[in-house]
């Protein structure tokens, strides 16, 4: 055998060796947004091209589309905000050893949240409240996406190696230094994995927003069922896939750059 | 949607127990009507008997009450109806009636008109409407209309009876000149499908002369509108059904549509015209019933399934007896 043909074998090994899921995971992170894309401009070039009636020219045209896929994007922005600012440092709080008997309180209260419709907790938000618009929408959806970063959080806070606290203090950190620096880093993966699930539920149930005045794609969808014009649900159904698959691709970068270095 | 046999519904009786209670929909009724009835100036028909006739309905009280007095009628006459009522959505309704799962339903004239016939123009009078809708559903879709009954579940704005008093709103043409002289009362919740309708929002504004900037417009899921109008903080005006009982219960104000603006909605038994005319008595049965119909009595039938908590059917039937339709047999 050349040298040559030797090399391209170790490097194909090489390859090999270090995790075909690695390879296809980079892959995915190039063909996702790729195929976000493609399936937004076919739509579009589809619908745009179809001859509109007078009914679908009113959803079907560039300012609504734009006004009610940042509405969306809106929405699901002020989610994940929510999420965060709640889940992960509840998270944190509830692995406490001083918390443990109250965890399951509020473990049980997200769990309904996820549980429950989310049509059904917007709208009775909104019936206790009266209150409408985007944040009547983000805050039930923020209740109801909340589970998934607080369990991650708790089960990655919880799955830390507890010699690695106790080494932490021998070397004489606080509790909170260990909680920053040992804790947290290690459950970070976690956490972002949570994230990335909660964002992408988040933009799917971002579409029942209109039903309180906060707009979003589901008003694009809601019209094109309700008026039978296939054009505008499809359209409004499309968009919001792409957005999904965007987000959770943002996840998937989140995880790839944000976790600790050793771990990646 | 697939429509499954009723015995597999009992299963989720226990959850259905509690839609059924907040919403009122037809999930508790059995697979055939829950009572015999007896025949009253609707007399056995031998053609009838023992024909299996299906009654489908979309998924909102007033659909549901008409479909179980449709199915109370057809007993009456010796039909072997089954219960098919509560299926969500009007295209999928009208896709049972199309493809034979269902045998019949009601109808209106505007929704065949504008969705399934896909025109984007209304016809301002009921009967012309009516003819063109079963012309139309005939020749492209070979589905059958029988005649329409008096039930027209307009669109309609209203407001609360307080707002309306205050301002001394009576008709659309009040409120328009209402909002021409103080713009910022003109805050409006509407449907997403009422702002893309050429009969919805964009008709009454070119029939009345004004215009309400996208800003005033507020989105809601159609049974939200009903508590955002009656709270009163969210808007002043709200799109509503003329035959929904919470017009009633809520104490709203419906606004006159003195100009016409709003398409018709007559309600009509609609079926494939070949089971028509294999079984042209089902018209001889329906058609008295059907023209009995108003718009109070389904505001005052629907009522009492909302309000009271009463069995659709029951209602159904009780409203039959009264009209002399039917009896109640004595054991």
């Amino acid at each position: 055998m050349s040298t040559d043909s030797d090399t391209s074998t170790d490097t194909g090994a090489v390859l090999n060796v270090e995790s075909g899921s690695r390879r296809a995971e980079l892959v995915r992170l190039f063909l996702q947004p790729a195929a976000a894309i493609v399936l937004v401009v076919a739509v579009l070039v589809w619908a745009f091209n179809t001859d509109l009636d007078a009914l679908e020219v009113v959803t079907l045209n560039p300012t609504t589309l734009l006004r009610t896929t940042w509405e969306h994007v809106l929405i699901t922005i002020a989610v994940t905000v929510m999420v965060v600012v709640v889940a992960i440092p509840l998270g944190v709080v509830l692995t406490r050893r001083w918390a443990k008997p109250i965890a399951p309180i509020f473990v049980g209260i997200a769990t309904i949240g996820q549980a429950a419709p989310a049509i059904g907790v917007i709208v009775l938000y909104f019936l206790l409240t009266q209150q409408e618009g985007l944040w009547a929408a983000a805050i039930p959806l923020a209740f109801v996406s909340l589970l998934p970063v607080l369990r991650n959080t708790m089960v990655g806070i919880q799955q830390v190696d507890p010699a690695l606290v106790d080494a932490g203090r021998g070397v004489g950190m606080s509790a909170f230094t260990v909680l920053w620096r040992v804790e947290l880093p290690l459950a970070v993966p976690l956490i972002l994995a949570g994230l990335r699930t909660s964002l992408v539920l988040a933009v799917g149930t971002a579409t029942l927003a209109l039903f309180v005045n906060g707009g979003g794609l589901g008003f694009i969808i809601d019209t094109g069922y309700k008026i039978a014009r296939t054009p505008v649900l499809l359209t409004g159904a499309t968009l919001a896939v792409a957005l999904a698959l965007i987000v959770d691709w943002l996840g998937a970068l989140a995880e790839r750059y944000l976790g600790p270095k050793g771990l990646r | 949607m697939k429509l499954r046999p009723r015995h597999r519904l009992a299963a989720l009786a226990a959850v259905g127990a509690l839609v059924a209670g907040t919403s009122g929909c037809g999930l508790d009724a059995g697979y055939n009507l829950p009572f015999d009835v007896a025949s009253g100036s609707i007399k056995p028909i031998p053609e009838l008997e023992g024909v299996k006739i299906r009654v489908g309905s979309k998924n909102f009280t007033e659909q549901i009450l008409l479909s179980y007095i449709a199915e109370v009628a057809l007993t009456a006459a010796g039909a072997d109806v089954e219960d098919m009522t509560n299926i969500q959505g009007s295209p999928v309704v009208r896709q049972a009636l199309v493809v034979g799962d269902i045998d019949l339903y009601w109808e209106y004239t505007g929704t065949a008109w504008i969705q399934f016939q896909q025109n984007t123009k209304p016809i301002p009078d009921e009967q012309a409407q009516y003819e063109a809708v079963k012309k139309a559903d005939l020749k492209q879709f070979g589905i059958a209309w029988l005649d329409y009954s008096p039930v027209n579940d307009k669109y309609a704005l209203a407001t609360t009876r307080e707002f309306a008093d205050k301002h001394g709103l009576k008709t659309m043409s009040d409120m328009v000149a209402l909002v021409k002289k103080q713009p910022k009362l003109g805050t409006y919740c509407m449907e997403s499908e009422f702002i893309s309708r050429q009969d919805g929002l964009v008709g009454a504004e070119q029939v009345y002369g004004f215009d309400v900037p996208n800003s005033r417009i507020k989105t809601f899921g159609i049974g939200a509108i009903y508590a955002a109008l009656a709270g009163g903080g969210v808007c002043n005006f709200g799109e509503v059904f003329t035959t929904d009982g919470r017009v009633l219960t809520l104490d709203l104000a419906v606004l006159e549509d003195d100009k016409k603006a709003f398409p018709q909605y007559n309600a009509a038994v609609t079926m494939r015209k070949e089971f028509l005319d294999q079984h042209p008595e089902i018209a001889d049965v329906l058609e008295p019933v059907s023209a009995k119909l108003n718009n109070e009595l389904i505001l005052e039938l629907s009522v009492k399934i909302d309000g009271e908590g009463m069995d659709p059917a029951v209602v159904a039937r009780d409203w039959l007896v009264r009209e002399g339709f039917v009896t109640v047999p004595k054991d």
